[in-house]
């Protein structure tokens, strides 16, 4: 995969580090390799990171799952903290490597204030996140991930990526939070893509967004109520209830986001997150605001 | 198959409350309980998941997540980690007022040798320093300590100097009636940021009944708008303590407290030290207590629903112990206790007490639970044999009737009551009236959440923000 430039203009300036994982998510967008590709991409970004604008607001470390790289990750961290000292650092993770501490200790280190963490969370019931998941232990380790990040004052946002294995539980998840992990900064309820994993395990991970609107509010409005920061990415704002359209981010990266035609006729155009353009099918029940209705 | 971790569990309503080792709480149609720990709950079960999630049952040896668990339980135990932080100075026995159940047992206004002097003064700072809390409290109470403005401000500033080397987090809190505070004490308050705790008991027939004076409320009210115009609105607190003549009056009494602009209100029923013994029938008030703090409970949450913000401060600490995974830091609802533990008094007498109510007690010459003296060493004070014996009794989770109650993690021990209602430091939980009281509360507060929840929450939760 050959990686886009750095782009000022862009709001998706990610490093993508490598295509290897240590979990196998059943619904991955991006399914992993076992490519020997760390390496040249490590290379590869330390280029990316001489040449990107000064002033960029925001770097993304994305995978795969970047923790792979072991010491090269917190030596490209340390990277753009020398050479970008204002970015914001966004690093996508599982967490699961993040359970050593000294490790965690290290990546909070070289990220000083501007890290965020982003972790995905499955599941507050461990074999479900487990299956979800793709690995045994996974539950465990991506929670003791996360109580180091947070020791190490380390600012994190939650991932919940909803699928067919978890959706009837999200007010669990919410709940469980709020007990468990009430450190962490924000919360991300987010829509699948149409791509990748999800579509070899269709019949087990793909839901609608309408089938779950309820369960979605229930939990989000649970969270937000306790002051927590709440957000919805990748579900166009016709198939939420009103209530949540707050919540909802235009959220897809700029080179694959775009809008089916009759979305032309929507009064809410200009506020939702459309869709994927990499998807290869999209939500049912999509329906533009019109005039009146709204 | 799975095992079973500690939890405790009661009836409320139609449901079983399930209650985990550090509070959360689960409830759950009748019966439940007994497939639980026989075993027949199915792995494909919501509330399986549920029960796992929430560290009830473990499909490990080890729960996957137990690490997590002990963290929680640390933090709800935090409050030992910081030592004694709230540091009472008790400056003088005299009150300008004549309350009817004072549990200070107060003195007239000319009395003497009933302040404290600037020694022990002195010497009641610097153990305070002693200990190791980063957070300090100095709280001044009476009597009326603003009669004594030469020992309140020589005081702080004795704390102020010590503080410019010890660098903790100090916080000033004077218990006063408001009436006639001088320029100086005013400039005092002004200077330090010291909030003020005052007492408001309700209307103004109620209040003055309750404190023997014609003019009370008048003075108290007319002292509030005072403070405030000087410290702003959020440094002038109110308590109410419940007189057997306020429990005809809930309703009355809340709305007096929102009359007069406050956001939060402190239900308190009497405390049986000092002048409020005499008279009372414990066991009749406690029940009537009990059903005035409901209805009072059930007006407030009416007034929320109508859009009137007015949160009740015994409620929120237990709301706060139950749905939230922090630490109240309410020293009278602790275990191990708040004697010692969190709660130092410095009396005006230069004798060390280990919680307002053992000084209290002492006035009705009962002196089990002083310390000694302040020209003692700190060492000498906090860790004697004396305060060996308290830590036997200490902890709820040691005691018959508490160990295994499903609300001892919202509750505490109280051995001071104990030994003064009952005789002896461990008590009887069967009759103890503070069991009863604060059992009676938390499990009408579970009921809320139960049985009324779609009603209540909204309400609750905005009492965090």
């Amino acid at each position: 995969m050959r990686q886009r430039p750095i782009n000022i203009e862009s709001n998706d300036n990610t490093l993508f580090t490598t295509s290897r994982c240590n979990n196998r998510c059943i619904m991955c967008c991006q399914p992993p390799t076992t490519n020997n590709d760390i390496e040249y991409l490590f290379e590869e970004n330390l280029q990316r990171i001489h040449c990107a604008p000064k002033d960029i607001k925001l770097i993304g470390i994305t995978g795969g799952e970047p923790t792979l790289l072991g010491e090269k990750l917190v030596l490209l961290i340390e990277e753009i903290r020398l050479c970008l000292p204002n970015t914001n650092i966004l690093l996508l993770t599982n967490g699961r490597k993040l359970s050593k501490e000294s490790y965690t200790k290290t990546i909070a280190k070289a990220g000083g204030e501007h890290l965020f963490v982003d972790v995905e969370l499955h599941s507050d019931y461990s074999v479900d996140h487990d299956y979800i998941a793709g690995h045994n232990g996974a539950y465990r380790e991506t929670l003791l991930g996360l109580y180091n990040l947070a020791i190490n004052d380390v600012e994190i946002e939650l991932r919940i990526i909803i699928c067919k294995q978890n959706y009837r539980r999200l007010l669990n998840i919410a709940e469980f939070i709020h007990k468990n992990l009430p450190f962490v900064g924000s919360v991300i309820f987010m829509g699948m893509e149409y791509i990748g994993y999800v579509i070899t395990n269709s019949e087990i991970v793909w839901v609608e967004p309408f089938c779950y609107q309820k369960e979605l509010q229930e939990a989000v409005v649970f969270l937000s109520g306790w002051g927590y920061n709440v957000n919805i990415y990748n579900i166009p704002l016709c198939l939420l209830p009103n209530i949540l359209h707050p919540y909802a981010k235009k959220s897809i990266s700029d080179w694959k986001n775009y809008f089916p035609l009759d979305c032309n006729n929507c009064m809410l155009k200009n506020d939702c997150c459309g869709l994927f353009s990499t998807s290869l099918q999209q939500f049912k029940n999509l329906s533009p605001f019109q005039n009146k209705c709204k | 198959m799975y095992s079973l971790l500690p939890f405790y569990f009661t009836r409320i309503s139609d449901y079983e409350v399930l209650i985990n080792e550090v509070g959360d709480y689960v409830a759950v149609p009748k019966g439940t309980v007994e497939r639980i720990v026989s075993k027949k709950l199915n792995r494909d079960e919501d509330i399986y998941k549920t029960l796992h999630a929430n560290f009830f049952i473990s499909d490990q040896l080890l729960h996957p997540a137990f690490e997590i668990l002990v963290e929680r339980l640390a933090e709800k135990k935090h409050f030992l980690d910081l030592h004694t932080s709230l540091h009472i100075f008790v400056l003088t026995l005299r009150c300008n007022q004549n309350c009817e159940y004072c549990q200070a047992s107060s003195m007239g206004i000319g009395s003497t040798q009933v302040s404290m002097s600037k020694d022990t003064m002195r010497r009641s700072v610097e153990l305070m320093f002693k200990s190791k809390s980063p957070y300090l409290t100095m709280e001044f109470q009476g009597g009326e300590p603003s009669l004594e403005y030469d020992i309140l401000k020589y005081g702080i500033e004795t704390a102020e100097e010590m503080n410019i080397k010890e660098h903790r987090d100090l916080n000033y809190v004077l218990c006063t009636n408001c009436f006639d505070l001088s320029d100086n004490i005013i400039n005092l308050c002004k200077k330090y940021n010291i909030l003020i705790s005052t007492s408001l008991d309700g209307p103004e027939f109620l209040h003055n009944k309750n404190r023997g004076r014609a003019d009370s409320h008048k003075r108290v009210c007319s002292g509030i708008t005072k403070m405030r115009k000087v410290l702003g609105n959020d440094r002038v607190s109110a308590l109410m303590t419940t007189s057997v003549e306020s429990l005809k009056y809930p309703t009355e009494i809340v709305n007096e407290y929102v009359s007069k602009g406050f956001k939060s209100i402190f239900i308190r029923s009497l405390n049986p030290y000092g002048f409020a013994t005499k008279n009372i029938d414990w066991d009749i008030y406690t029940d009537r207590f009990i059903e005035f703090y409901k209805n009072a409970l059930d007006y407030i949450i009416k007034l929320n629903t109508k859009g009137i913000y007015l949160r009740e401060d015994f409620a929120f600490i237990i709301l706060k112990k139950i749905l939230t995974s922090t630490n109240t830091g309410f020293v009278d609802l602790q275990s191990p206790a708040g004697m010692v533990n969190s709660v130092l008094v410095y009396n005006y007498d230069g004798k060390v007490y280990c919680s307002d109510e053992s000084r209290m007690l002492a006035e009705m010459n009962d002196f089990t639970f002083c310390l000694g003296s302040v020209h003692n060493k700190y060492e000498d004070l906090v860790y004697s044999k004396k305060v060996t014996q308290f830590a036997k009794v200490w902890a709820n989770e040691t005691l018959a009737g508490c160990s295994d109650c499903a609300f001892k993690l919202f509750c505490g021990a109280d051995p001071v009551r104990n030994h003064s209602t009952q005789g002896d430091m461990y008590g009887y939980r069967p009759t103890s009236l503070f069991c009863k009281k604060n059992k009676s509360i938390i499990e009408y507060i579970f009921k809320l959440l139960i049985t009324r929840k779609e009603e209540v929450m909204p309400i609750f939760k905005r009492w965090f923000l």
